[in-house]
């Protein structure tokens, strides 16, 4: 099995001292000592809290950190050797860490983190950024409770999102995964999540480990995975993300991360989505949308409206191959606009991402090429997005990221018809 | 015969704790008596004991069991006479038991001559025998101990119009030891059992001796006054005997009933004992090595006593309220087992009538450092009925054969002090001696081979301990040494099997050699010493240098 690869005879052996559990809770992290001891301690304040009696264990898959990361997740430990005199705890909490390789994997460390799930028997499992700054001991109620209290297999988080922040997911991830299943998952690629025993067994011996979606956007592929299979989904409102100022990826990178998963999990579970079966209502505790209108992104609105004109003009050649000739028409025309006239209407950014989605899927070019082709149109719908909402009230901002899950589905049958159909003319 | 004269003999013995009214009935009148007991010291002999504790036996109206006294220079009639306790106790000495008896030293039954005396009027020579007040106001600081039936610490005496203090039950007024001539008294009564030839006594309630306001009136310093004391006339008149302090304390307020080994010579260590059930429960030894982590180290001549279970609820006084709330979720989840802040279940019920673990709970209580307690009956698994009221269910006959009256009594089985267990699982005609004498895989065997392997070394009772904390929170590995011999020690807590790498790198080179089956083990070498364990499956371990 693929997990005997992947856990090390280090990791083994801590996973052996921990032995059977009723929750894990994985992390990931690459040079993360700036704010990783905080996270492991609100993450043992909550598993102390609210689960009490439960056997818990934090495990840690590293990808190579030179910073102390691995040493700050250690001390987290509560034993009979590492007392801590503001805890009084029943059990022991072991802490475990272990460097998987130097070549940094969000999806090496996610197959970890399931396949030592598995290993220990764990009901329920979260997943926890390690940047997460404004995490709270309520989240492993908010995560774990369903899952191990409530028979839910998989727990995806909703934020509070200040305006623009996430347009990726707002305009293309969520609308997506709602047009395809019919469930408003409002993060499909979350950064803290929880999953069952169920689930995660069949997490471990998934085919997305061996492709560059399972790597790259694992969390994509683990909530389209929960949607196809007809598991039953919780929805929790965590509050605010929080994140530690890290370089963000550049738009390639993130793509790669978020839509090439989508894409290829859509191709992997292509029946679940055109004819979806009758699946448990989506629960959500507490708010499904929050919006925070504190501060402004820094977005660059001149260039992002310059670099979808010369992405649609230097990328015709292979748009050709990706679009049809009206969106490819549309594309060109919207290029020619002043900013002050730009505008990438909702229709033409759904007809075009279903276009994509359907040209992976044939793999009219290569995939990754694709993905890659999309980061100029996207920029334009950024544009448009934030330009047309600069003002707008948070219920505002909410009715219209709707309108666009709408026109999502409205144009889904055109989604079905491109996938059914055979090789495309042009 | 006297006994030989062995120094610190206590830190060697395995105690067997038996109330003579439950062991075996002599005369036919339902009732265990001295006689009786007489009758199975071969027995205890063959079970490997060395020292009997008696519960009380003096007369008493047995309203809390006989620790509510009225008389302390005799026998309870239904238990037999002065002379028949002391044919058991040459009897006990011939085959080398020690016999330890209880002392009740802070309260008398109401009935005792001394408490009619000095309710009789308030100008009584013995009115401040006992601790009188006009208002039950005083000493608001301490806690009421008996909280299922008692609301006060002060009763309402009609008879002198005054109120008197009892820490226990409201028929158990506390004497006044701040009065010269009730300690004096004290001592003559020990002395009247010394010069008969016991060797200690199981002083009862220490704690509360006095009473002084603003405080929780429990370890004041002038308890420590009349230990010391006591202990001193003791050592002088009659060197080589014992005594055991009841006082259920945390283990840093244990350590002054110590003294600098001028007081207690043991002392019960209460708050490890639902540690273990806790660890077992949690598969986890944490609770275990840090109540041990916590407990002071004691005078070289002195010693913990160590126990599973006793004649009283399993306490949970000296734990915190998760641990508490824990408990009783897991160890009684019927209310009626429960009993003040305890749990009123004997050994077997507790563990499920798990073999394993019984047998691993025995493993732990014979190797951790203290001297053992075995409880009548827990040898053979007896069970309990929490239906008899009180703590009665844990104090049923023994049982001794499946015949009548489970061969403890031939009298007529309504005529019993106590009902028999006869439900299917612990029930007189499955559980008892005969029966497990028959087996070499009873458990009464096994505990036989027990305390033989225990005994069969010195270290278990006087070496030191030292814990391993091998990654595998579910097993507890602890080093016992003294002099140049090492045994280690190592339990699994858990339901299922283990696996576990110990660091005994400083003791290379040795062999281990198991000490039950005597079979070797490989050599320590430079690498973690892997073992693999069965479900509670425990090893102790001789080290050999060959």
């Amino acid at each position: 099995m693929a997990e005997d690869n992947i856990l090390s005879d280090d990791l083994l052996r801590q996973l052996i001292s921990v032995g059977e559990v009723d929750i894990l809770v994985g992390l990931h992290t690459h040079n993360h000592a700036k704010t990783i001891g905080h996270v492991v301690q609100v993450i043992r304040e909550g598993l102390l809290k609210y689960f009490p009696r439960e056997r818990v264990a934090v495990l840690n898959a590293d990808g190579g950190s030179v910073d102390g990361t691995r040493e700050l997740v250690r001390a987290a430990s509560i034993t009979d050797l590492r007392r801590e005199n503001s805890f009084y705890t029943l059990r022991t909490l072991h802490c475990i860490s272990s460097q998987y390789g130097t070549n940094v994997s969000n999806g090496t460390a996610m197959h970890i983190i399931a396949a030592a799930a598995d290993l220990l028997r764990a009901r329920a499992c979260a997943v926890i950024a390690p940047e997460s700054s404004e995490i709270r001991p309520d989240w492993m109620d908010q995560l774990l409770g369903p899952v191990y209290r409530d028979n839910a297999d998989f727990v995806a988080p909703v934020y509070r999102r200040q305006r623009f922040e996430g347009i990726l997911v707002t305009n293309l991830l969520y609308p997506v995964t709602r047009a395809l299943y019919g469930k408003s998952i409002r993060e499909p690629r979350p950064g803290e999540f929880a999953f069952s025993d169920l689930l995660g067994s069949r997490l471990v011996g998934h085919p997305m480990w061996s492709q560059d979606a399972g790597r790259l956007g694992p969390e994509v592929c683990l909530t389209l995975e929960a949607l196809a299979e007809g598991h039953r989904i919780v929805q929790a409102f965590l509050g605010p993300k929080g994140q530690a100022e890290r370089p963000a990826p550049d738009l390639v990178a993130a793509l790669r991360q978020t839509v090439g998963p989508l894409f290829w999990s859509m191709e992997n579970a292509s029946g679940a989505w055109s004819s979806p079966a009758e699946a448990p209502t989506l629960l959500t505790i507490g708010p499904t949308f929050d919006v925070s209108t504190d501060g402004m992104a820094n977005v660059d609105l001149a260039r992002l409206h310059q670099m979808f004109c010369s992405g649609a003009k230097d990328l015709e050649s292979v748009l050709k191959s990706i679009v049809s000739a009206d969106t490819l028409s549309q594309l060109q025309y919207a290029a020619s606009l002043d900013e002050a006239h730009f505008h990438l209407s909702e229709e033409l950014w759904a007809k075009a991402v279903y276009e994509f989605a359907s040209a992976y899927h044939r793999s009219a070019i290569s995939r990754d090429h694709i993905i890659q082709a999309l980061a100029p149109l996207y920029r334009g719908r950024a544009y448009t997005f934030v330009t047309e909402n600069l003002n707008a009230a948070p219920d505002a901002l909410g009715e219209r990221i709707e309108a666009l899950c709408v026109t999502f589905e409205r144009f889904k049958p055109y989604l079905l018809e491109l996938w059914s159909a055979p090789e495309r003319g042009s | 015969m006297a006994l030989p004269k062995v120094p610190l003999w206590y830190k060697d013995a395995v105690i067997y704790q038996v109330h003579v009214r439950a062991m075996y009935d002599s005369n036919g009148d339902g009732i265990g008596d001295f006689r009786g007991l007489a009758q199975k010291l071969d027995y205890l002999q063959e079970l490997g004991i060395s020292a009997i504790w008696l519960m009380p036996f003096f007369p008493s109206p047995l309203r809390d069991d006989g620790y509510d006294i009225s008389d302390y220079r005799s026998v309870h009639p239904s238990y037999g006479t002065l002379e028949d306790f002391q044919l058991f106790l040459h009897a006990a000495r011939d085959r080398g038991i020690r016999v330890v008896i209880e002392m009740v030293l802070n309260h008398t039954s109401d009935q005792h001559p001394w408490f009619q005396e000095s309710r009789s009027s308030l100008n009584n020579p013995r009115r401040d025998w006992y601790v009188w007040s006009d208002s039950d106001t005083r000493y608001r600081g301490a806690r009421i101990i008996f909280l299922d039936t008692e609301m006060s610490n002060w009763a309402w005496d009609p008879i002198s119009k005054q109120y008197y203090w009892h820490r226990f039950f409201s028929h158990q007024p506390d004497l006044n030891y701040d009065n010269p001539a009730v300690r004096e008294e004290m001592w003559n009564v020990m002395k009247f059992w010394l010069e008969m030839g016991v060797d200690g006594f199981r002083l009862d309630a220490v704690p509360y001796l006095f009473e002084r306001e603003g405080t929780n009136c429990e370890n004041l310093p002038e308890t420590h006054g009349v230990i010391k004391e006591l202990r001193r006339r003791l050592d002088e008149n009659f060197p080589g005997r014992m005594l055991l302090a009841e006082a259920n304390q945390w283990p840093a307020d244990l350590l002054p009933y110590f003294g600098k080994g001028d007081e207690f010579h043991m002392a019960f260590h209460f708050p490890l004992m639902p540690r273990m059930f806790m660890g077992l429960k949690l598969e986890d030894r944490k609770p275990i090595t840090e109540i041990l982590q916590q407990t002071p180290k004691i005078p070289d001549t002195c010693q913990w006593c160590l126990f599973l279970r006793n004649h009283d609820e399993l306490t949970l006084e000296m734990v915190t309220d998760m641990e508490r709330d824990y408990m009783y979720d897991v160890y009684a989840n019927e209310k009626a087992m429960r009993l003040n802040l305890g749990i009123r279940r004997r050994l077997a019920p507790l563990l499920d009538n798990d073999r394993r673990r019984i047998e691993l709970m025995n493993g732990l209580l014979m190797s951790l450092p203290g001297t053992p307690v075995i409880y009548y009956g827990d040898e053979i698994g007896m069970g309990d009925n929490i239906f008899l009221g009180d703590r009665n269910g844990v104090r049923t006959p023994m049982q001794w054969d499946g015949g009548w009256n489970a061969g403890f009594s031939s009298s007529d089985p309504e005529s019993l002090y106590s009902a028999l267990i006869m439900n299917p699982i612990y029930g007189y005609q499955s559980v008892n001696v005969t029966s497990q004498r028959r087996l070499q895989h009873s458990l009464l065997s096994w505990m036989r081979r027990l305390l033989q392997v225990r005994k069969s070394t010195p270290i278990f009772g006087r070496g030191s301990i030292e814990f391993l904390y091998p990654d595998n929170h579910r097993v507890l590995a602890y080093v016992r040494q003294l002099g140049e011999e090492t045994i280690l020690a190592v339990n699994n807590l858990s339901a299922s099997a283990q696996a576990v790498e110990l660091d005994l790198q400083r003791f290379k080179g040795n062999i281990l050699v198991e000490m039950f089956g005597r079979n070797i083990f490989p050599r320590i070498g430079e690498l973690p010493y892997l073992l693999t364990m069965g479900p509670y499956q425990f090893y102790w371990f001789r080290l050999r240098r060959i």
